[in-house]
């Protein structure tokens, strides 16, 4: 047996086991939020970690992925799985729309660019009242399974799907692509590669992996209103990714879970949370630029 | 036919004149060298005909195609490669993944098999004999940024190698490296020559130029001086007085 | 004059004015973005902290310790901000921009700003708490008419401010030696090393110089916000929007991309409702960044390969 199908057994044996070891109602809740957190790490791993864009409007794919999604079960009575769908394809499109342009548009454009889209998507959810009920917000969202616990397997399970199909592609040319386009376009232009179009690639599907997340938010919470998708989200995505290690594989899962569990062990620090995200965020960027992940191996090669 | 053809291209930068009014030939299945001092255009000329920059004016063309607006990367599947007189590697990858990306435009499976089944071990042979044509082989595993400047230079060369060229640009591949690695580059050189492939090679190391080129062409502030036989160039009192004097005494 | 005309003439004032406000924060970063081809995403809480410095000053250092009348106040203020700006400045090139400059990457140190961003709004909210604060400018109650537009004397200070401040920083640059320096800095990085110039003080100067505009904006603005502490971010992101649209390190086109912003949102407000400012200009953004991303005023420039 391989290692990595070792590694992906152990990881399902575990998820299986983690409801039962956290049993309050409450932990099992901070279960399902970590789930996503690191299906939004993902998410964004793939765009800035493995093409280096530098992406600071995921929130508003996150945004798309959970408006689309209720609106169509709520205002239209769709299927919750046909609306995820049309979700999930909205946000992935909208993100190829963005990226169109923007991958023409070198580093700070591009986070500009994309802040600038993060700006108007929430914008656009306060100001369409019709559609979205603007800050009043949308109530009583159901999740697509009753049980925390349950939705916690329905969540990690298409998050673990989505690691194991993310990495099979890192691990394929596409991947050597990606790569090579981040550590030097020029250079990789030299040797046949459509920087513009792989990019815009990346872009889209890391945009339809957010929405996806955003399909399970609404009903995990029961509500949506426009503040959920402040550009502050985008900001605690980049933390996870940054904090774990971008352009790995492990290093954003393992971000998005320290980022959420850390702030609930020091719950009696509640209001100090953000300033702990900001802290990481500068400190991790100055003294470990590699993330948890490369201070984890450069300690292991040192001993 | 001829194989490679500009016809009087233009480039300026602001206020810079970096080539003009630059017409040359190269014949398939030649070593054509691209001389000239100091800011003279050679780099600027070689980004011309990459793609890299797009000419102010002029025509380019390959094997009879328009080169004009084609992009640096639609230019690669012509069959057309380079390397840079900055290195420019992929520093954070290893050498093997540096070779390997060099196959994009060679790379046919479908993307759900990426998706599905990883496909790492796609071109993973031809990458290593590469490697092994340069004599990097034993340090596949290493991280590119990690290697001595002349390794870097012979790297970038198997890695633009991987795109399978029909013509191959250098820009001075010899700057940097000692006198056995001048010999290991010249030996590498006539052999890649030797395999069909056309070279056009930005030099100021002058045996190189002299002892394997067939075809010199000299620049000086942007404008084509002379163009001749290496022997030819060396007789040249323009050459001479604008560039070669001191290297040739 | 027509009511219409009136209107019109009575919003470009408005917008002038606020465009003004934009500037001074727009030209901070656009002077970093020369010069050091960096974003400094906090910025805009250097601009909140000028807005609470000078608020504090105002009213209470200015006028219960020192005795001064509410205008000295107010002026004092406007020192006390610009003071508050530069060290904060000097705090960002000290602990992000000089130690992250070697690895000379674009992504690490704007990560690193927008963390520094994080903690500072996070932590004036532990500070301050999130109710807005009253923060009245004496100047802001005396109106000044002139036929049937009217404007307050706040709002000349603005314009009279954000001129000096603009002739001031033409004059450094043109005139002074290390203004020569800076513009071979932001030029060339190599060259000027070579002519002599240290560019780490050249690089701390600047950033120095841009968060004391910003302190100062946060000044002025003060009175213009809902003062929290995350105000400076929502004049932020049309500060972004400003170097943008007026192209990225540009001066003179983030002068004029600043003033045009004001001006649309003075009108917007007038004609769509202040809900849709941040819409409106973002899509000018966006539009603008398909059809010039080099912005308003820009050459070409070419990576050189
Ligand atoms: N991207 C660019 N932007 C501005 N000026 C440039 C650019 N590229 C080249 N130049 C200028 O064009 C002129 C020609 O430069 P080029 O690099 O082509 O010379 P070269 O012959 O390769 O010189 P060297 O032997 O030093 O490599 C120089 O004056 C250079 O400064
Ligand atoms: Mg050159």
């Amino acid at each position: 047996m391989s290692a990595r199908l070792v590694s992906l057994l152990i990881a399902i044996l575990v998820l299986a086991a983690l409801p039962w070891l956290l049993p309050t109602p409450y932990w099992r809740g901070i279960l399902v939020l970590c789930a996503m957190n690191v299906l939004l790490a993902l998410s964004l791993n793939l765009v800035l970690g493995y093409t280096g864009q530098l992406n600071l409007g995921q929130s508003a794919f996150f945004a798309i992925g959970a408006y689309v999604s209720t609106i169509l079960v709520k205002t239209y009575a769709w299927n919750f799985w046909l609306a995820s769908l049309a979700a999930v394809a909205a946000a992935g499109l909208l993100g190829l729309a963005l990226a169109a342009f923007a991958v023409r548009l070198r580093g700070h454009y591009l986070a500009i660019a994309s802040l600038g889209f993060a700006v108007i998507t929430y914008q656009v959810l306060v100001n369409w009242e019709k559609v979205t009920e603007g800050v009043r917000g949308i109530y009583g969202i159901l999740p697509p399974v009753a049980s925390t616990t349950g939705l916690f397997y329905l969540v990690a399970g298409i998050t673990l799907v989505v690691y194991v199909l993310i990495d099979n592609l890192m691990r394929s040319p596409v991947g050597d692509t990606l790569r090579a386009i981040r550590e030097d376009e020029v250079s990789a232009a030299s040797l046949g590669v459509n920087g513009a179009l792989w990019k815009a690639f990346a872009f889209g599907l890391g945009a339809a992996i957010a929405g996806l997340a955003g399909c399970f938010y609404p009903g995990f919470v029961g509500t949506l209103v426009p503040d959920a998708f402040n550009i502050i989200e985008s900001f605690t995505m980049m933390a996870m990714v940054i904090v774990g290690g971008m352009g790995t594989m492990i290093g954003p899962v393992i971000g998005a879970i320290v980022l959420t569990f850390l702030p609930e062990v020091l719950r009696d620090f509640g209001e100090f949370r953000l300033m702990i995200y900001g802290l990481a965020l500068t400190l991790v960027v100055l003294f470990m630029p590699g993330g948890i992940v490369q201070a984890w191996r450069t300690l292991l090669r040192s001993r | 036919m001829m194989f490679l053809k500009a016809e009087n291209i233009s480039k300026s930068f602001g206020g810079v004149r970096a080539v003009q009014n630059v017409s040359l030939e190269v014949p398939e299945n030649s070593i054509f060298a691209l001389i000239g001092p100091n800011g003279a255009g050679k780099s600027t000329l070689l980004n011309l005909l990459s793609g890299i920059y797009q000419p102010d004016a002029g025509q380019l063309t390959f094997q009879e195609k328009n080169l004009i607006g084609l992009p640096a990367h639609r230019r690669v599947r012509l069959g057309l490669a380079r390397t840079f007189q900055k290195i420019r590697l992929f520093k954070q990858l290893t050498l093997l993944e540096n070779v390997r990306a060099g196959f994009h435009i060679h790379q046919d499976a479908p993307f759900w098999k990426n998706l599905l089944h990883g496909n790492s071990g796609s071109f993973r042979d031809e990458a290593h004999e590469l490697l092994e044509f340069v004599g990097l082989e034993s340090l596949a595993g290493e991280r590119a940024g990690a290697l001595p400047y002349g390794k870097q230079r012979l790297l970038e060369i198997a890695r633009a190698l991987a795109t399978r060229p029909r013509l191959f640009m250098l820009d001075e591949p010899a700057a940097g490296l000692n006198g056995s690695e001048v010999d290991f580059l010249l030996d590498r050189l006539i052999q890649i020559a030797g395999r069909g492939i056309t070279l056009v090679v930005v030099e100021h190391n002058m045996d190189l130029v002299m002892n394997v080129a067939q075809r010199v062409f000299v620049m000086d502030h942007g404008e084509q001086l002379f163009e001749g036989a290496p022997r030819e160039v060396q007789a040249n009192p323009r050459v001479i007085e604008a560039y070669l004097g001191g290297e040739f005494q | 004059m027509t009511d219409l005309l009136t209107l019109l003439v009575q919003q470009s004032v408005n917008g002038v004015y606020l465009g003004c406000l934009y500037v001074m924060v727009a030209l901070g970063l656009t002077l970093i973005y020369g010069v050091l081809n960096q974003i400094n995403f906090a910025h805009a809480d250097f601009v909140t902290v000028g807005a609470f410095a000078a608020l504090f000053t105002a009213t209470r250092f200015g006028t219960k310790v020192l005795g001064l009348p509410d205008t000295g106040a107010y002026l004092l203020s406007m020192v006390a901000a610009l003071g508050a700006g530069a060290l904060l400045g000097l705090a960002i090139n000290a602990a992000v921009f000089a130690p992250l400059r070697e690895r000379g990457d674009e992504l690490r140190p704007l990560i690193a700003t927008i963390g520094v961003s994080v903690l500072l709004e996070n932590f004036q909210l532990w500070l301050l708490g999130p109710i807005p604060y009253q923060f009245d400018s004496p100047f802001s109650l005396e109106t000044i008419r002139i036929g049937r537009i009217f404007f307050t004397a706040q709002s000349v200070l603005v314009v009279v401010a954000a001129a000096l401040a603009i002739v001031a920083l033409y004059a450094f640059m043109k005139f002074t030696f290390l203004g020569k320096a800076l513009r071979a800095v932001a030029q060339d990085r190599e060259t000027a090393g070579l002519m002599g110039i240290n560019p780490n003080l050249l690089i701390a100067l600047t950033i120095v110089i841009a968060s004391a505009l910003a302190g100062v904006g946060g000044a002025l603005l003060g009175p213009v916000l809902v003062l929290t502490p995350f105000a400076g971010a929502t004049v932020i992101v049309k500060a972004f929007a400003i170097v943008i649209i007026g192209g990225f390190g540009n001066m003179q086109g983030t002068i004029i991309a600043g003033l045009l912003v004001g001006v649309i949102e003075a009108f917007t407000v007038q004609y769509l409702g202040s809900g849709l400012i941040d819409l409106v200009v973002f899509v000018l953004l966006l539009v603008m960044l398909v059809v010039r991303p080099t912005g308003l005023i820009a050459e070409r420039k070419e990576e050189n390969v």
